[in-house]
């Protein structure tokens, strides 16, 4: 099989890429001289019992060329030439083989020729990076439940299990069975951040994988999560450059979000001061992006921009108008995660024996404060 | 195509190109309407397949190396296809496929059809008949909040089952945590999320969580739903405690131990018993039969030895007995025609192979 893209020649069959009605379809000249006789006119029929177009890789798997399905498509005569438009494109480093099957007349001693052709592959430079790990922290609790990673461009699905692991920063051991296996993986809509799951049957307590084989993490101990640059971007092409965090591993945290515990600086009314509201630990950044919103002193919903502070631990709000006076509310919704699961309604793995665990609430959670003249 | 998707007009289906960006979980419903879980597109389709035969008799489907045979029909390499589930045609006992050729944008979806001569065919996925329902947090539609909002949530469909007019749909959000169940009516109305609920569950009797359910059976004539989660115990839910809006409690009937994913459930009738096969990637397949799940009280003492000899791993038989199958590899599972069940299976080596077991001999 020739490695040389573009026109292949066997005795008489010479196959090129080619358009057809804004398609790559595979044109085959010279059909007519490669049998003993023509094939009596144009019919599809006739001719796909005479020709077969098979991925190379099935024509070398060392089955019998006959039971191997042929690529689904159809083949059309034009004028001297013979074209084959596939079903689903021709896939970029592929190769492909056009089994030419003697005429019935031919005896059975005629021979198969077969020709080949490589469809060339998409060269070009790698461009895709990491641009951010999170937690963006320093200090990850040993009951850590996600990691966000988030690409510089649209990313290709179907490869992390394979580039993404985990190692401690000591030894360089790896650290086994940390995440839920990726199947199937999770991505936002624009297939430019990846969800991964830590395991949570090792996370929760009271669960067999927990008491067997314990929490992913090791507490005490820092890892590496490391990201390997054969994942693929929507293009196919690898990362420009693998990536890596380091981590140090601190105390398990399981207890409710406490917005009662934030700190919030508010401003004055008539200004266009943010509101800043600094956390009691670092929160979940994708939820973060969508969980905490302002209600002004009419009940109603305050138009403006939310976002979060370095390492999660804040979050602040800037209007679209000035600050009306009078008491305002920082809805919290149910769903805001810290970074180990727990929410201001429920502990990740409530202890139902724990009167401080409680019954999980059904509510938003709620925190006012005054925007007053100073 | 189009006479046929003529005639499931009264399910609410019109001929057109869905634009299906990827395909998932498959489920059939009434009248041989194919659910199809396009977690990419954010939706699930309701289409056509213009397989009208019927069957009337056991037909086993055998298939070895079906991923070969897969990527000789696509035109591709091995490495560019990705079986993603099985499900079977109830009038025609075909088998069904949804298949993903190649990854990023070259990524086409495929439904590949394989009949009991084991031949390979596709659905054509432009001008069919078909319906389709979004897979959104409905609380997301008109939402004041929009401004503070990125729109980056997604909910990947694991597994799908249509239950009594209901399409029953699990998933994982991609930034939430949390157990939500999904009951779209169908022929869909548009309203997806009046009938979700949030399900908790609890280990040993002492503590309560949500987890993502991965996948999911119904059973005893649809009044019992087994669940087996992210997080590996194997939970019993009743339909009708069901109630929209409301947390729904669920029964932990067994573990499936640690390093162990439950891939796929189906159940099958064994003389007068029905039975649950339970797959999963790591441990062997699991039998267990339905009248143990109801005898089986909810988990509540963890194994002893876990006290006296911490040093002693667990046997992850916890809870509901069990019996272990010899069958290698089976990733996916459908109920063939009553008396066969079929397995697609992965051997050592990572070949992938179409199998039909009569259910006398599991």
């Amino acid at each position: 099989m020739s490695q040389v893209p573009g026109e292949e020649t066997s005795a008489a069959i010479n196959l090129a890429w080619c358009e057809r009605n804004g398609k790559v379809a595979l044109k085959i000249d010279g059909w007519d001289r490669a049998v003993p006789a023509d094939l009596g006119g144009p019919d599809a029929g006739d001719i796909s019992r005479r020709f077969a177009l098979l991925t190379t890789e099935a024509l070398e798997s060392g089955r019998d060329v006959n039971s191997v399905p042929p690529i689904a498509g159809r083949f059309e005569v034009s004028g001297d030439a013979l074209f084959f438009i596939p079903r689903f494109p021709f896939v970029a480093g592929a190769s492909y083989s056009l089994v030419a099957r003697p005429h019935p007349d031919a005896g059975a001693d005629a021979a198969s020729p077969i020709v080949h052709i490589w469809r060339p592959a998409d060269e070009a430079e790698p461009t895709a990076f990491v641009a951010c790990i999170y937690p963006d922290v320093a200090v990850v609790p040993v009951n850590l439940l996600k990691f966000y990673l988030q690409f510089s461009e649209p990313m290709s699905e179907g490869r992390a299990q394979r580039a993404i692991r985990v190692c401690r920063d000591d030894t360089g051991e790896p650290l086994e069975g940390v995440f839920v296996p990726m199947d199937p993986e999770l991505w936002d809509p624009t297939r430019q951040r990846m969800t991964l799951l830590l395991d949570p049957a090792r996370i929760k307590h009271g669960l067999v994988p927990n008491m067997e084989a314990g929490y992913p993490l090791i507490e005490g101990v820092p890892f590496r999560l490391f990201i390997d640059p054969s994942l693929r971007d929507s293009r196919g092409r690898p990362l420009r450059a693998g990536a890596e965090r380091r981590y140090d591993v601190g105390p398990e945290v399981r207890e409710r979000i406490d917005p009662r515990k934030w700190r919030l600086t508010v401003p004055a009314p008539g200004s266009l001061d943010p509101l800043q509201v600094e956390f009691e630990r670092p929160l979940d950044y994708a939820l973060l992006q969508r969980c905490l919103w302002v209600n002004g002193p009419l009940g109603t919903v305050v138009d403006g921009h939310g976002k979060s502070g370095p390492g999660e631990g804040s979050w602040s709000f800037t209007p679209a108008e000035p600050w009306l006076a009078g008491t305002h509310q920082l809805v919290v919704d149910r769903q805001l995660e810290d970074l180990s699961g727990n929410s201001p309604v429920r502990v990740f793995d409530r202890d139902m024996t724990e009167p401080d665990d409680g019954p999980p609430l059904t509510d938003n959670v709620v925190v006012d404060f005054l925007c007053e003249s100073g | 195509m189009v006479d046929q998707a003529t005639t499931l007009e009264h399910l609410g289906l019109a001929v057109g190109s869905p634009g299906i960006r990827s395909v998932g979980p498959l489920a059939f419903g009434p009248e041989g309407v194919l659910f199809v879980g396009d977690n990419v597109g954010a939706a699930i389709y309701a289409i056509d397949v213009g397989d009208s035969e019927t069957s009337g008799q056991a037909r086993a489907i055998d298939l070895d190396n079906l991923d070969s045979s897969l990527a000789a029909y696509l035109g591709c390499t091995r490495e560019d296809v990705e079986i993603r589930d099985l499900a079977v045609h109830p009038g025609s006992n075909n088998a069904y496929l949804s298949v993903m050729r190649g990854s990023g944008d070259a990524a086409v979806p495929v439904i590949v059809r394989i009949d009991a001569s084991g031949a390979i065919s596709d659905v054509a996925l432009d001008e069919i008949g078909f319906s389709k329902s979004e897979i959104e947090d409905a609380a997301d539609e008109d939402d004041p909040r929009e401004v503070t909002r990125v729109k980056l949530r997604t909910v990947t469909v694991t597994d799908m089952s249509y239950v009594d007019g209901l399409l029953v749909v699990a998933g994982t959000s991609n930034e939430e945590f949390s157990s939500t169940l999904r009951r779209i009516r169908f022929p869909f109305t548009g309203d997806t999320n009046a009938n979700s609920l949030e399900i908790f569950h609890v280990s040993h009797g002492r503590y309560e969580t949500a987890a993502p359910i991965r996948a999911f059976v119904p059973y005893q004539g649809n009044n019992s739903i087994l669940a087996s989660y992210t997080c590996t115990p194997v939970v019993q839910f009743t339909v009708s405690d069901f109630a929209p809006g409301e947390l729904a409690h669920g029964k932990t009937v067994a573990e499936l131990g640690a390093h162990n994913r439950p891939l796929d459930l189906v159940s099958y009738e064994q003389g007068d018993e029905e039975y649950l096969l339970v797959a999963n990637d790591r441990h062997p397949l699991i039998k267990i039969a339905c009248v143990d799940i109801d005898q089986q009280g909810p988990l509540t003492v963890p194994d002893d030895s876990l006290d006296s000899s911490p040093a002693d791993p667990v046997t992850p038989g916890v809870g509901v007995p069990r019996q272990l199958l010899p069958h290698e590899g089976v990733r996916r599972m459908a109920n063939l025609d009553g008396d066969n069940v079929l397995m697609l299976q992965q051997d050592p080596e990572g070949n992938i192979h179409l199998h039909t077991y009569d259910v006398g001999d599991l």
